[in-house]
């Protein structure tokens, strides 16, 4: 078993990504203009309330925004559009037919089409929300640096967890499609699901008390949510073995349960058609 | 080295479950594709395998290549099962779906060679060997560097047909190669379909509808229809039975007139102003039925013409009928 045919496809997908340019820098005026409203939003909340013991600091919600915005297409917003495709199509026989694992095979795909989106982004957003921000006066309003050394190598551990939940979220939706034979119904679902469940509408450290512990449990959390309490040194219930058990724990249990229902969806899979 | 890889099929089904009305509250209803099909592909050798749509053809192709899991039976290429051991199976076949493709829209055709190389792991100058020669065969030196989306029909065909064997397969399966290619493409493809079978002694399933495919390539044929295995036997037998049958067309200026026939042709449709007659040109040849029906008064224009498969289908199950 060689590793080449998942590398090579992992290098595929990240270079039709990075082809669409100008999709990465109109994404990018997006997510400034949104991230830019969400804090505005949170300066008059926080500053109409200040006696509330809130279980973020602003800076820390302004910090939050700016990252979730930077890594929003690294979230599990549907399948991967080229398996959708030939689900619909029935191109999909052709993967059936190559000499790979299709799970390993499909995965460095989706982490690639994940990745080659978000990290271009998150840079130039880093760039523009970090230093830029603070350059120009906007100290208040910036992306704050990582917490400390550790924290970042921490954060750094639980990105990579993140990216390999998101792509294993992925993979579920890519068989779904599979499943239906359209990639639509995994776009209507996933979206608001990935939007609200990751903390990229509002971070879940914000929920009330009773819903924030159980926030943390399920897989979203662990694709951004986790990672930017780390970067930031904030407190988890449990401690950061347990931030860090709950991502590999959804890890496994996704590609576990996803494993073995791809195989059973492959094995009664009917292509349509000649 | 390379193994001498056969097809074997023993008692094939398949039934889907098909749900009537396409809602969740439907009655499932059972179709049946396949019901109990043998035959054996001996290894180096072309058969051809004809039917009309929704014989079974595509779901059998599907078996064979290790996408579909059969309801009962048994299949071996070579010595796998391809439903049980489908990463080892697909590894040494090769298979064209004319209709699909299996390059990738955005790269070149070199890109995309390139890229399966790394699937299949092809060592680096077996795959230099094979793509100069694939390359060559099937005249793709043009249009190694456009993107797949560039190319033509026929070009693309030439390069899905590429695709199919940089890995050498031991076995080939094409499905309708040759659909909706111009005279030109359809030689250069089955021209190089029998040279591979005579310099590799691949082994090669062929689905068509085009009886020149099957002419110009098959050994042997396999005729299927709803299901079951109509005929199995080596070309020369079809054509000598079958395939001879000719198809003549013979308009009139006003109603046609009785036709008095010789033996060895029927009359087989009349219309207002036209005759269709089936005749067997080894005990009528066409010119003696020709110079019959130039006696006719009112004769207008005369066209021959071999039935369609559909029609020797039909014919199959007529004889296996009675």
């Amino acid at each position: 078993m060689t590793i080449r045919p998942y590398v090579t496809s992992f290098v595929l997908q990240w270079k039709i990504g990075l082809r669409y340019r100008l999709a990465v820098l109109a994404g990018l005026v997006a997510q400034m203009w949104f991230g830019a409203i969400s804090l505005m939003a949170y300066a008059a909340v926080y500053h109409h309330a200040p006696d509330v013991n809130a279980p973020m600091t602003l800076r820390q919600a302004m910090t939050y925004t700016w990252i979730q915005q930077s890594f929003f297409t690294l979230l599990p917003l549907g399948c991967l559009p080229a398996i959708g495709e030939a689900a619909k199509s029935g191109a999909i026989v052709y993967d059936l037919l190559r000499p790979v694992d299709l799970w390993n095979w499909w995965l460095s795909a989706s982490l690639a089409r994940l990745l080659g989106n978000a990290v271009p982004r998150a840079i130039l957003l880093a760039v523009v929300a970090g230093p830029l921000a603070a350059l120009v006066g906007l100290n208040g309003w910036s992306l704050a640096p990582p917490a400390s050394f550790e924290a970042a190598l921490l954060a750094v551990v639980s990105f990579v967890l993140g990216a390999f939940i998101s792509a294993s979220i992925v993979m579920w939706w890519n068989i779904i499609a599979a499943r239906t034979l359209s990639p639509l119904g995994t776009y209507a679902v996933g979206t608001p699901l990935a939007v609200l469940l990751s903390g990229m509408l509002l971070p879940l450290p914000l929920y009330p008390d009773w819903a924030r512990e159980l926030l943390l449990l399920q897989p979203f959390a662990g694709i951004s949510d986790i990672p930017i309490r780390l970067y930031m040194g904030m407190p988890i219930p449990g401690g950061i073995l347990a931030a860090l058990g709950i991502q590999c724990f959804w890890l496994l249990a996704l590609t576990v349960i996803g494993r073995f229902w791809m195989n059973r969806t492959v094995s009664r899979m009917e292509v349509q058609g000649a | 080295m390379k193994t001498a890889a056969a097809i074997e099929v023993r008692d094939l089904r398949k039934t889907y479950q098909v749900r009537d009305g396409g809602s969740w509250r439907g009655k499932t209803r059972e179709i049946t594709a396949l019901d109990g099909i043998s035959f054996t592909v001996p290894a180096g050798e072309i058969a051809g395998f004809i039917g009309p749509n929704g014989a079974g053809k595509s779901t059998a192709i599907k078996i064979l290549s290790g996408i579909l899991r059969p309801t009962s039976g048994t299949v071996r290429v070579g010595d796998l099962v391809p439903w049980e051991n489908r990463i080892a199976h697909v590894a040494r076949i090769g298979v064209v779906f004319g209709q699909r493709t299996q390059l990738w829209w955005d790269l070149s055709v070199a890109e995309g060679l390139a890229l399966l190389r790394d699937i299949y792991s092809v060592e680096p100058e077996r795959f230099r060997r094979n793509r100069d020669r694939l390359a060559e065969a099937l005249d793709l030196n043009g249009i190694m560097d456009q993107s797949v989306r560039q190319l033509s029909l026929g070009q693309r065909m030439r390069a899905e047909i590429a695709a199919a064997l940089i890995h050498d397969p031991d076995v080939v399966i094409l499905d309708e190669p040759t659909i909706g290619l111009d005279a030109p493409s359809k030689l250069a493809v089955r021209a190089f379909v029998r040279d591979l079978r005579r310099e590799r002694g691949t082994t090669v399933l062929l689905t068509t509808h085009d009886m020149h495919d099957i002419e110009a390539l098959a050994d042997r044929v396999i005729v299927i229809g709803h299901g079951r295995i109509l005929a199995d036997s080596p070309f020369e037998a079809l054509q000598a039975t079958t395939l001879s049958e000719r198809i003549l067309e013979a308009d009139f200026t006003g109603p046609p007139p009785d036709l008095f026939l010789p033996d060895g042709a029927v009359e087989t449709e009349r219309g207002t102003r036209c005759v269709t007659i089936t005749f067997d040109p080894q005990r009528l040849p066409a010119p003696a039925l020709v110079a019959h029906l130039s006696k006719l008064p009112g004769l207008g224009d005369l066209r021959i013409g071999r039935p369609a498969i559909e029609e020797i289908i039909t014919r199959f199950y007529a004889d296996h009928a009675s």
